[in-house]
């Protein structure tokens, strides 16, 4: 005999039952004894509140679950930023500052930004790193082996600044160093000579247009090419040798060791370059 | 998976209503579950009265654990009433001082199987079957004859017997193998032990005969 033929006798024994009539009265015995327990019947409400809570414990579960995780995800990315960003480069903590700042630069999508985003990053970190060694306390005879690291951090930071600094202006993106300068204006350039000089209107769009007219003496008017240059609101005019200086000279003054001002200096070129 | 889905939330329902001791919830449940016991504790101990009483103390008991708040986060509520019955049983065991030695072919209550859909013919071999079945479970050792019960018997799925039994899955697979192999040895035994006669009484038959 297999294994099979005897479950399908086994099977067979499903079919034993008890009598119905001991099956009914002990059915009402039950119910008697059960009721004289004190048990009632729940209300409308709780039975909804349970109806409720079945459906989220039973179909919801994999939701559950995903939502759960979907949910800590963002409160931790809204609420570790802020933490994260105040650890410094000898917290245990940093290396999870380094990381969330990795996501938030992989996960932008334009190159300006991300750009942007990364000597932002750059010069936080070098000035982080000044700050600590500026700090008599730490960097002393006990900590030579960590101050030699921090060093080596500030000027691979300080490289990232100047590589990103010189891909943005690459890119045709542009710091302005002028805050005044509006961002919507629009340089229409006549100049059909060719020792430079012509007409420069700007122009408003929306609101209103005007115009400064400037024309030299003894200009022809007969132009023959018109140059139109519009700038949009992304870009804005390049100065890059001017952030460029003030890091090498952020550089300079932090091989000297004079941190406080280096992380000064880093600051300003942050400035001009936001 | 829907069915899954309703199956899932109406237990869910159920649970959540007895542990807030809804007397309406507790009917339902002693409704889906009693014959499974009473089978239970029947093919365990043999006698059918024994079986009535001891299956309405168990669904006392179980009243009871839910007043007391004692159902704790139970998985499931088959797994607590099953409990209750295993240790109901051993009660039973200790209080009478013998296990199941009477085979459960009782003349006085036979349990009689109807089943409309069955030929006459079907039924009689259902009959037969039942008979050599419930007469070789009494021989087998009593967690071998429990978890037979629970399996083929009951449907119970591996998962709930070892939670019940309190053993790893793995256990319980393999305990399951070693049973069925038992209860095979045995019906073999008989069925080899039933030819030997029938050669034996066809021989003497056919020696009358020829003396005749």
């Amino acid at each position: 005999m297999t294994n099979s033929q005897l479950i399908a006798k086994l099977n067979n024994l499903k079919k034993v039952n008890p009598d119905q009539k001991w099956l009914e009265s002990n059915r009402e015995l039950l119910l008697s004894q059960v009721s004289n327990s004190g048990a009632e019947n729940l209300s409308i409400w709780k039975v909804m509140i349970i109806n409720v809570s079945s459906v989220f414990k039973s179909a919801a579960q994999p939701a559950y679950a995903l939502g759960v995780f979907i949910f800590l995800l963002l409160a931790g990315s809204l609420f570790s930023g802020p933490l994260l960003a105040k650890t410094k480069p000898n917290d245990s903590l940093y290396i999870a500052r380094i990381i969330s700042e990795k996501v938030k630069v992989n996960t932008t999508f334009s190159s300006v930004a991300r750009n942007k985003m990364e000597v932002k990053f750059a010069s936080e970190h070098a000035q982080d790193i000044s700050v600590i060694l500026s700090d008599p306390a730490f960097n002393n005879e006990a900590n030579q082996d960590q101050v030699a690291r921090l060093n080596n951090s500030f000027n691979e930071e300080v490289k990232t600044v100047k590589e990103r600094i010189g891909r943005l202006s690459a890119s045709g993106a542009a710091v302005s160093d002028n805050p005044s300068a509006s961002k919507n204006d629009e340089v229409i350039i006549a100049d059909s000579t060719k020792d430079g000089q012509g007409i420069q209107l700007s122009v408003q769009p929306l609101i209103s247009a005007t115009a400064t007219l400037a024309i030299p003496a003894g200009f022809n008017l007969n132009a023959t090419s018109v140059d139109l240059m519009a700038t949009s609101t992304e870009t804005e005019k390049v100065e890059p040798t001017k952030a460029d200086k003030i890091i090498d000279e952020a550089q300079t003054l932090f091989d000297s060791k004079d941190y406080v001002k280096a992380s000064d200096k880093l600051n300003e070129a942050y400035e001009i370059i936001k | 998976m829907s069915i899954n889905l309703v199956q899932k939330f109406k237990d869910q329902q159920v649970l959540s209503k007895l542990k807030s001791c809804d007397k309406e919830a507790f009917i339902k449940v002693y409704d889906d579950n009693v014959k499974d016991i009473h089978r239970f504790v029947y093919f365990k101990i043999g006698g059918r009265e024994e079986a009535n009483d001891l299956t309405s103390m168990i669904f006392l008991k179980a009243w009871n654990h839910i007043q007391n708040k004692t159902l704790e986060d139970a998985k499931t509520l088959r797994a607590l009433l099953y409990k209750i019955a295993r240790n109901a049983i051993v009660d039973y065991y200790r209080e009478t001082g013998n296990k199941v030695t009477a085979s459960l072919d009782d003349e006085d209550n036979r349990l009689e199987v109807i089943d409309e859909a069955e030929n006459p013919q079907e039924r009689l071999d259902r009959t037969a079957d039942l008979e050599l079945i419930k007469s070789k479970l009494p021989l087998l050792k009593e967690e071998y004859r429990e978890v037979i019960i629970m399996k083929f018997v009951n449907d119970l799925s591996l998962k709930e017997i070892a939670e019940i039994s309190e053993k790893s899955k793995g256990n319980v697979r393999v305990l399951l193998h070693r049973a069925l192999n038992a209860l095979r040895e045995l019906v073999e035994q008989d069925t080899k032990q039933g030819i030997k006669q029938d050669t034996k009484q066809a021989k003497l038959a056919g020696n009358q005969g020829a003396k005749l």
